[in-house]
């Protein structure tokens, strides 16, 4: 191109000044003034642009702060996974038996009373949210990991390759999960990886097609055909091109997920098939205590009113996620 | 002229039909005050069409919302009133309100289909706003929206009452909507871009409506459009507005044949004339771009942009003038009376000064028409493009059907072109013709079922994914779509350099200088490649969509409308830059447009689809000028040019687009033909006539029958031959034609 431009740089206000600068010299002045209005006005609307940028992350933030859903499910997880790291220094050893003083009420000693075997039923309830933000995490992890790339691959090909995934998904949605969960539980054994693995497996076919519709909006997109264009293989269209802008849709996803993967840890727990004894897993606890509800009630009332505030925590904090993610 | 006579409102007689004075509209975003619009002062008379022009962001739609007190709930009045028949719009109540907005006033929006409610029959939908705001009861409510479809000549009224929205066409629906908006009589009716997305043939068709109810009704109008040619034919008054700012003001024609403020004048020179081509005269742009809201501005607020700026501008904020009148030198004479204290840069309150019938807001309005300009020609020949050197492109008898369920759809039938090296090929045709799908089967984004396409000699696989390095190199895609043709998690760098270590096979080393060269030919600041595409103007994200395709030096690049979603004066940059790139890179382009304008400007040949078939193919010039298709005859004359004297003979298109999956018999164009012979179109392929040697069409009638038939109407209606119109007209031509300095 011509030497105008490499003289005053690449800029086209700036190389039409050129222009006009050699061609009218009465006008010199006014354009040496307007050129450096408008390098000021560049400047500061690139000052303007970078404060933007950094505001637009601390309106999200902060609009996450103000949210009041998130913010009360945020401090009440945060509660029990302070509780699930600390509670053995703070509470009573939630083991310790001491039959003397079984099912007693609420006391001072004893904040939340004593089970039948006459462990501190506050202690145990503290504890008892360790297994759960273990397995729970873990499972919806494994379950976005699969159901990501399931949905990933039957969303971008389309096609046969859609079809079967998807029938057979279909297929998977179909079955009961606490029922087949028990059925391999049974198989394979009892173990927290094993729950894990099953729940995550048993939540992959939500996951995926939750990824897979939009994967199939954004794979219209023009950068995705350009991407074709450029002859980039699959697999890097799927990941790098397409993953990182389904982010929101994906982390929404997993925390409705995380909700469940918590209930239904709990109910395996229940039904005998997670834990076992002296573990005080909640679901665990409400299943062993439950005897004693007429006369103790306070021994299955506190791990589930703690179950419940776990559940409706994670629920608030996808609420608040999808309504600030919206905007 | 209506507005000539002086007449206020306050005067006894009926009241204006809109009447805006002083109005100041802020919108507040997290905690920021962000002016929007300041000191509009403005009227619409009875009867009165009134148009509304500016780039997008200029505050045209805030200004209607204002009117119909539809702000967002972060907007608000800060000062000023709306009158609308006399009625102060903030004083309604919420149900006064309901009543009188769809009474006394109404809207027609961009988006049909957005302004129909999809799960209700057109019949219950119209019969509701009698039944709401006239209590009508439920069968006379019927048979006033049977009427009112018949005063929009919807063809089958009866059916159409009993149809959902989504069984109408475009051009239909927004038939539906205007009678939507006329049945109550409104005083004011507001049409936002009421043709933008809609094909030329359906925008003339609801131009010819409007024009044709503005004979029967007696609603003011208010047009918001960034298209110049609608004002000229619709509008008795035009207003330009700039950031926010009424920059100049009077009769539509004075306005558009002799325009006083710069930036009038800068977006007039931006928009192709019709019959322009690349080689004759560059397109002008408007350096940079729209301060953004909030953004401090010194005087003038089109100093920053203005190539006629001068060190007063700046001084202070110019008020809206009489023209023809002294107030500019007078005002520009006490600007620089002032002392050079920074106070005095803050713009003080503007209003339109006397009651003349125009206005403009600049100092040096007597030298607008002598602005310089500053966009040289750029194109060179063909022959110095190389374009003698033989085919880089030839297809042949490509077809392409999908499938509907069990129908069929043929989008390409049997299309066979050529292309040479360094050459422009236009593309044009309704949406729906088979551009674009027979664009994405020579970048193999999708495969044709037939045919061949070879490229530099040799057989193209059909896929992208098939084809060979080099041959993805070579060929190259510019999308239509600014906001989603960058991937938005990437910056402009990594898009870039992605692409070129891709296309360019280059070495690490040299991929950041090419990267560098590509965004400086691209006329993007490296500043600029450390962002996200959401930080990028619409302009700017084209840009990097172009420096993205000739990241490996392409042979051939498709251009599938890529300057349509921008604004004519962003339009006009990414034309120049496409022609630049092209004298010096010598690569040929297939451009998709519909806009003709565009299309004539840029291409040296053009071919026209219609269903799926290439019905013509010729040199630019002699495509565009008699004899040529009957159907190229009927686009051409749709399209609304800023000819006050423009006596072309519009011809309607009867009918709609048939389906492609059942496309007529004989010539596909016959159903909707004005020069149908008779049975042997219905019945029997048109044959290839030749008009001159390279220019081909799909015709029963002779070239020669044609030439006289098409001149003869050109005749008729009034003026000289339609050849006249395809020259470049009065206004800015002396200067584009003009070598400009380099």
């Amino acid at each position: 191109m011509d030497e105008t431009r490499s003289s005053l740089g690449p800029d086209p206000d700036l190389r039409a000044e050129g222009a006009q600068l050699s061609a009218d010299p009465e006008m010199l002045e006014a354009r040496v003034d307007a050129v450096a209005t408008r390098a000021t006005v560049a400047a500061q609307v690139d000052a303007a642009a970078a404060a933007e940028q950094r505001r637009q992350r601390r309106y999200l933030a902060r609009a996450l702060l103000r949210s009041p859903t998130f913010m009360v499910g945020m401090f009440i997880l945060l509660f029990w996974v302070f509780m699930a790291l600390f509670s053995t220094g703070i509470t009573q050893n939630p083991t310790d038996v001491d039959p003397a003083a079984s099912l007693q009420a609420p006391s001072g000693a004893h904040w939340f009373g004593t089970d039948d075997l006459g462990r501190d039923v506050f202690a145990r309830t503290m504890a008892g949210a360790r297994t759960v933000l273990i397995i729970a995490p873990a499972a919806t992890i494994l379950a976005l990991l699969w159901g990501g790339i399931i949905g990933l691959v039957a969303g971008f090909w389309r096609g046969l390759t859609d079809e079967i995934i998807m029938r057979l998904v279909d297929v998977l949605l179909a079955l009961p999960i606490i029922i087949t969960s028990i059925l391999v539980l049974s198989l394979l054994g009892k173990g927290t990886a094993i729950i894990i693995v099953t729940i995550g497996a048993l939540f992959t076919p939500v996951v995926s097609r939750t990824v897979r519709a939009a994967v199939i909006s954004e794979r219209e997109r023009e950068y995705v055909m350009a991407a074709r264009l450029r002859g980039e293989r699959s697999a890097f269209v799927m990941a790098r091109e397409i993953l990182p802008n389904i982010t929101q849709p994906i982390i929404v996803e997993g925390t409705v997920r995380l909700g469940y993967a918590v209930f239904t840890a709990a109910t395996l727990s229940f039904l005998g098939f997670g834990l076992a004894p002296p573990s005080p897993d909640w679901g665990l606890t409400i299943s062993t205590q439950r005897v004693f509800l007429q006369i103790a009630p306070w021994t299955v009332l506190f791990p589930a009113v703690a179950l419940a505030s776990l559940v409706v925590a994670v629920n608030l904090i996808t609420d608040g996620l999808g309504r600030v993610f919206a905007k | 002229m209506p507005s000539a006579n002086g007449q206020s409102s306050g005067d006894g007689a009926a009241p204006r039909a809109l009447d805006v004075s002083d109005l100041e509209v802020t919108f507040h975003r997290r905690g920021r005050r962000l002016p929007v619009l300041k000191g509009i002062t403005m009227h619409i008379e009875r009867g009165e069409a009134y148009g509304l022009v500016g780039e997008s962001g200029c505050g045209k739609t805030t200004l209607a919302m204002a009117a119909m007190r539809y702000l967002a709930a972060n907007g608000t009045i800060d000062a000023g009133r709306v009158l609308v028949d006399g009625q102060d719009v903030s004083e309604l109540s919420e149900e006064a309100l309901r009543k009188w907005r769809g009474g006394k006033v109404s809207m027609v929006y961009q988006d049909p289909t957005q302004a129909l409610s999809p799960a209700m029959r057109i019949g219950d939908q119209l019969a509701e706003v009698y039944r709401y705001h006239e209590g009508t009861g439920k069968t006379e409510a019927i048979e006033r929206a049977r009427e009112s479809l018949r005063r929009v000549a919807i063809p089958d009224p009866e059916a159409t009452l009993h149809r959902y929205p989504f069984e109408l066409s475009g051009g239909q629906q927004q038939r539906v909507v205007i009678a939507m908006a006329l049945s109550i009589n409104p005083q004011l009716l507001i049409l936002d871009e009421p043709t933008t997305g809609l094909d030329a043939t359906v925008e003339a068709e609801i131009l010819d409506l409007i024009e044709e109810l503005r004979g029967r009704i007696n609603a003011a109008i208010l047009l918001i459009t960034h298209n110049l040619g609608l004002v000229a034919r619709l509008c008795e008054r035009v207003g330009v507005l700039y950031a926010g700012r009424l920059v100049e003001e009077g009769a539509a024609k004075q306005v558009f044949t002799d325009p006083r403020h710069p930036y009038t004048m800068g977006l007039l020179r931006c928009v192709p004339r019709f019959g322009m081509n690349k080689t004759d005269a560059a397109l002008q742009t408007i350096p940079g771009t729209l301060p953004a809201l909030g953004e401090p501005l010194k005087g003038c607020v089109y100093s920053a942009r203005c190539p006629m700026a001068k060190p007063v501008c700046v001084r202070r904020e110019p008020d809206l003038y009489a023209w023809p009148g002294d107030g500019g030198a007078r005002g520009a004479a006490e600007a620089e009376a002032l002392p050079p204290d920074p106070a005095a840069y803050s713009p003080h309150h503007a209003n339109p000064v006397g009651e003349a019938s125009r206005h403009v807001r600049c100092y040096f309005s007597p030298d607008v028409p002598e602005m310089p300009v500053m966009t040289p020609v750029l194109a060179t020949s063909l022959e110095a493009r190389g374009a003698t050197e033989g085919n880089v492109l030839s297809i042949e008898n490509v077809q392409r059907t999908f499938k509907d369920g069990r129908k069929k759809l043929t989008a390409v039938s049997d299309i066979s072109l050529e292309l040479k090296r360094g050459e422009t090929f236009g593309l044009v045709g309704e949406s729906g013709s088979g551009k674009t799908t027979l664009a994405k089967c020579v970048t193999g984004l999708i495969a044709p079922d037939s045919g061949t396409i070879e490229f530099e000699g040799g057989q193209l696989r059909p896929t992208a994914g098939r084809r060979s390095k080099d041959a993805l190199r070579a060929i190259q895609m510019v999308f239509q779509n600014p906001d989603s043709t960058l991937n938005p998690s990437w910056s402009t760098r990594a898009i870039l350099t992605r692409a070129v270590r891709k296309l360019g096979g280059a070495d690490r080393a040299s991929v950041r200088g090419k990267v560098d060269k590509l965004s400086a030919d691209v006329r993007v600041e490296p500043r600029f490649l450390l962002q996200k595409p959401l930080d990028l103007s619409g302009g700017q994200k084209q840009r990097i969509a172009i420096a993205r395709a000739f990241a490996g030096d392409p042979t051939l690049v498709i251009c599938d409308e890529p300057a349509s979603a921008l604004d004519v004066s962003v339009q006009a940059s990414i034309l120049n830059l496409l022609v630049e790139l092209q004298t010096n890179e010598h690569v040929s382009y297939v451009f998709i447009s519909h806009d003709l304008a565009v299309v004539r400007y840029i291409s040296d040949r053009i071919g026209v689809m219609y269903l799926a078939e290439l019905i013509e193919v010729g040199a630019a010039a002699e495509v565009f000028n008699p004899p040529h298709h009957p159907y190229t005859e009927a686009l051409l004359s749709s399209i609304p040019t800023l000819d006050f004297d423009d006596a072309r003979q519009r011809i309607p298109l009867r009918g709609t687009m048939p389906s492609l999956s059942e496309p007529p018999s004989g010539c596909r164009f016959h159903t909707r033909c004005h020069r149908l012979l008779g049975d042997i179109c219905r019945e029997q392929e048109p044959p290839l006539q030749e008009a001159v040697s390279g220019h081909t069409y799909k015709c029963h009638i002779p070239p020669n029958e044609l030439l006289v038939l098409q001149t003869e109407t050109a005749a008729a209606a009034g003026r000289g031959s339609a050849a006249d119109a395809a020259e470049p007209q009065s206004i800015g031509a002396s200067d584009l034609s003009a070598p400009a300095e380099v």
